[in-house]
């Protein structure tokens, strides 16, 4: 008897590359919204004893993104994270081709109201997530850290984001990564075998709270730029 | 009271299928959903017309013989009933209905509304029992069970293997059936000796019958006649992690 069938390969293990890949993005979330809250900080808590009486937001963020280029912990993070989303993007498309062979003919009527529509349009929003994450990096990914041609960071968000349309974009992005995260996150420790009743219970909770604080703190910041 | 019903015929697994609008009048509202097909089924035959085929035993919400999509939901939309159960009570007068076969790839349609659900008996088959000396019934208190863990196993064995878990899921997965039996076994101790190697198999099996991926939207247990929870699923993910990170091969 085929035993092992491997740990990513049946229709339950899948889920673990899944979900493993997708906790770490959402972990990564966290970190680069603390850094980047930097950017809406209000003028009049200038200057901060704690961070060496730093003069200026502007000062502040580029000090922190120099860091981040030059601490190589966070180099190592970042590889993770590219990988991460590589993976988890494949794997995606691996089970939704799976599953869509797993279907039978299309039903004439349908009725919808026993599930969430973001937990049937996981795919739908991962690619908005996707194409946004592709727009992202090329405007300061791209110019900051690959082409260098940008040594100001500052300076170039806070200029990206005076375009209305730049700021749209970043919403729209913004919007399906907290539905994406309002299913994914509950979804991925199901996945993992979080069983225990009151343990899902709590998670379940967290979860819904943490895709609310993410979506809400990360779509302010282009809006207040937008508008200082 | 009068209804349109509007019925998927499909003369066998081969052949093209098409929705057919019928009329049935006088229906009493005490009568079940398969009642109420029963008299169109007495004006076909009275037609001379073939009449429409559905699957059935019990009629009593115990046997999960009964099936049917009923205007978009799996046992139509109250809510933990089997199609037998469903009462015409909950329609009115001039309703169109639309009844559909459980659909999956794995549930090929035999001929209307009736498909062939021996894929999930391969579930089964593949780790869903336990081994046991046959003979006299053992002595009831020989092993002890802790009343809730009773409780629980219970409330996961009481699945009736309708499949109507697969004929709502958007990606046809089997989980909750699958993980209902796993669940159930898991929580026993007579399910403790082949608990490892069952969940893998039973996985296999699933996989093998052409069942999709869970992504836990949850719509499953929504629909399940014998309220089977969500968390059997992630009951089974736990078993089958578990398995694969301490048996060797
Ligand atoms: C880059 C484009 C992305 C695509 C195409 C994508 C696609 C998907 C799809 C199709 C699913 C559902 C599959 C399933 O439930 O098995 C999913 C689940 C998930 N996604 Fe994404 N996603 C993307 C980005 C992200 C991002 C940026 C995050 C985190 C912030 C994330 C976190 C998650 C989590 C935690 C799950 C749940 C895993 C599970 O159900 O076990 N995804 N993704
Ligand atoms: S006919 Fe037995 S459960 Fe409906």
């Amino acid at each position: 008897m085929a035993y092992k069938k491997g740990l990513f390969k049946t229709s339950v293990g899948r889920k673990n590359l899944m979900a493993v890949t997708g906790l770490f993005i959402a972990f990564f979330l966290i970190i680069h919204l603390v850094g980047n809250l930097i950017l809406i900080i209000p003028d009049s808590w200038f200057p901060i004893e704690f961070w060496g009486g730093v003069e200026s937001a502007h000062d502040m963020y580029n000090a922190y993104s120099h860091f981040l280029v030059h601490f190589w912990p966070i180099t190592l993070v970042a590889w993770i994270l590219y990988i991460s989303i590589i993976t988890h993007v494949i794997d995606a498309l691996l089970i939704t081709l799976n599953n869509n062979k797993a279907k039978g003919d299309k039903y004439q009527v349908t009725d919808n109201s026993t599930s969430t529509w973001y937990s049937r349009n996981m795919g739908v929003l991962g690619t908005v997530i996707g194409l946004f994450i592709f727009i992202h990096m090329a405007q300061f990914w791209l110019k900051y850290k690959v082409l260098g041609t940008e040594h100001d960071l500052y300076e170039l968000v806070v200029t990206t984001f005076k375009q209305w349309w730049v700021v749209l974009i970043y919403e729209i992005g913004i919007i399906a990564l907290g539905f994406h995260l309002a299913h994914g996150v509950e979804s991925a420790h199901r996945s993992l075998g979080a069983y225990p009743k009151g343990l899902m219970r709590v998670i379940k909770y967290i979860a819904l709270c943490f895709s609310i604080v993410m979506a809400v703190l990360y779509a302010i910041i282009p809006i207040i730029i937008y508008f200082k | 009271m009068n209804l349109t019903l509007k019925i998927w015929r499909q003369e066998g697994p081969e052949a093209k299928g098409k929705m057919v609008t019928y009329k049935v009048s006088d229906i009493s509202k005490d009568m079940s959903f398969l009642e109420m097909l029963d008299v169109l089924n007495e004006d076909l035959a009275t037609k001379g017309e073939r009449t429409v085929e559905f699957d059935h035993d019990c009629r009593e919400g115990i046997c999960g013989q009964c099936s049917l999509v009923i205007n978009g939901q799996a046992h139509g939309h109250e809510s933990h009933y089997t199609t037998c159960q469903t009462h015409m009570r909950s329609y009115k007068d001039g309703d169109v209905i639309f009844i559909e076969p459980f659909r999956a790839k794995s549930f090929p349609v035999i001929r209307d509304l009736k498909v062939d659900r021996s894929s999930m008996d391969k579930i089964i088959q593949a780790g869903g029992y336990i081994s046991s000396f046959t003979g006299m019934a053992p002595e009831a208190n020989s092993i002890p069970i802790h009343h809730e863990v009773a409780e629980s196993a219970f409330d996961s064995a009481a699945c009736i293997g309708c499949g109507a878990c697969v004929a709502t899921c958007k990606n046809s997965s089997a989980a909750l059936f699958l993980s209902a039996k796993i669940s159930h076994l898991a929580k026993l101790p007579q399910g403790k000796v082949e608990r490892m190697e069952r969940v893998v198999w039973m996985v296999n099996a699933h996989d093998d019958e052409g069942f999709g991926s869970c992504t836990n939207t949850g719509a499953c247990a929504m629909v399940c006649p014998q309220e089977v929870d969500l968390l059997d699923i992630t009951r089974m993910n736990y078993e089958y992690n578990r398995a694969l990170a301490t048996v060797r091969s």
